[in-house]
């Protein structure tokens, strides 16, 4: 759950990109980076190999401004998405407020969208986080390649029960973005201020 | 309702500050921070002389999550964890001490300061910082009602459109 710091008045939250290998994660934060004012955001961490794929996690700090006297902060982290990273993946799910999944829309990527949602109910579940209670987007990402597959078909296989807000994205040019960062902080704000 | 994992309340974090500043002074470390395990920065000290810090929100992050690999390490290799962490370069050291479950006392400082001293000193701070956060654990819940969330949300729209 966030952090709540009292003595600065400041609210911390946790918010990750997950999904497979290549479907966008780290174009999501690098263009979040690229056009939130300087004084709103910290610098980006990178930890990645020589060929720019994630290795360990992207992260970046982001300021919201104060709400009712209390400063609110995200930090936005993505994983690795490549399968043999999850010892790694696992690790940044730790203490995690809201995700956005980041599904790719390429025909033969179908297979690894489910196969990478399905790590992601494993991984919450070893950190003792049930699925249904923790705010999730669905973003669909890639919607601009040729032979995208319908948006139905990525969602059955991943949210056949249709749970989860869904946003269609093409990260490359900012569409769908700002959006999706939108709705998951909104839904973990919202989830802050929910008693009983 | 939301459960935070550690909430510094006033008084309790005013305390727990004043054990950074006396380390500092102690120990002649440039900077002493305490992180949580998440990454998050609950509290950083500075010494006055010390040059600017590097971004500290970037190294809480770097900190946690090498904590949080070495303890993945760690439970490989059967043990339930690594309680410290040195790293010495050529020029200075980075000393990482867990304190309770879920923090992280950081202090790094040039190779002039002796680390035998800074491992004496943060071990005293250690125990009494455990101690401030183990009250904590007893806080009562923190409660946010609508306005919080609608003011939340405006400031949503204003950042991200």
């Amino acid at each position: 759950m966030s952090t709540i710091n009292f003595a600065a008045r400041e609210i911390n939250c946790k918010i990750v990109y997950y999904g497979p290998g290549v479907a966008g994660k780290t174009v999501n934060l690098k263009y979040v980076f690229s056009k939130v004012p300087e004084k709103l955001r910290g610098e980006m961490v990178s930890l990645e190999t020589e060929d720019e794929r994630t290795l360990f996690f992207d992260f970046m700090p982001l300021e919201l401004g104060s709400v009712q006297g209390f400063k609110t902060r995200f930090h936005l982290y993505t994983v690795p998405g490549q399968v043999f990273y999850n010892a790694s993946r696992k690790l940044i799910l730790r203490g995690v407020d809201g995700i956005v999944f980041v599904a790719d829309s390429a025909p033969e990527r179908l297979r690894a969208n489910a196969e990478s949602m399905r790590n992601l109910r494993e991984n919450l579940a070893e950190h003792g986080v049930d699925m249904a209670t923790l705010p999730i987007v669905l973003q669909i990402n890639k919607r601009d390649i040729p032979g995208a597959l319908p948006v139905e078909v990525i969602r059955s296989v991943i949210d056949p029960q249709k749970r989860l807000p869904v946003i269609e994205a093409e990260a490359i040019n900012g569409k769908g973005v700002f959006e999706s960062l939108k709705l998951a902080s909104k839904l973990v704000l919202d989830r802050l201020s929910k008693t009983g | 309702m939301i459960e935070p994992t550690l909430a510094l309340y006033g008084d309790a974090y005013e305390r727990v500050d004043r054990h950074l500043e006396e380390l500092l002074q102690n120990t002649g470390v440039r900077y002493c921070l305490l992180v949580d395990r998440k990454g998050f920065v609950l509290s950083h000290k500075e010494a006055i002389w010390a040059p600017r810090p590097p971004a500290l929100d970037s190294v809480a992050t770097l900190v946690a999550s090498n904590a949080a690999a070495t303890s993945a390490l760690a439970n490989m290799l059967g043990e339930k964890a690594f309680s410290e962490q040195i790293h010495q370069g050529e020029n200075g050291t980075l000393y990482v001490e867990a304190v309770g479950e879920d923090s992280l006392l950081t202090l790094i400082f040039d190779s002039t300061v002796p680390l035998g001293r800074v491992k004496v000193q943060t071990k005293k701070a250690v125990a009494e910082v455990a101690a401030i956060l183990d009250e904590l654990k007893d806080a009562p819940p923190v409660e946010f009602d609508e306005d919080f969330s609608k003011g939340a949300s405006a400031l949503l729209d204003d950042l991200l459109g």
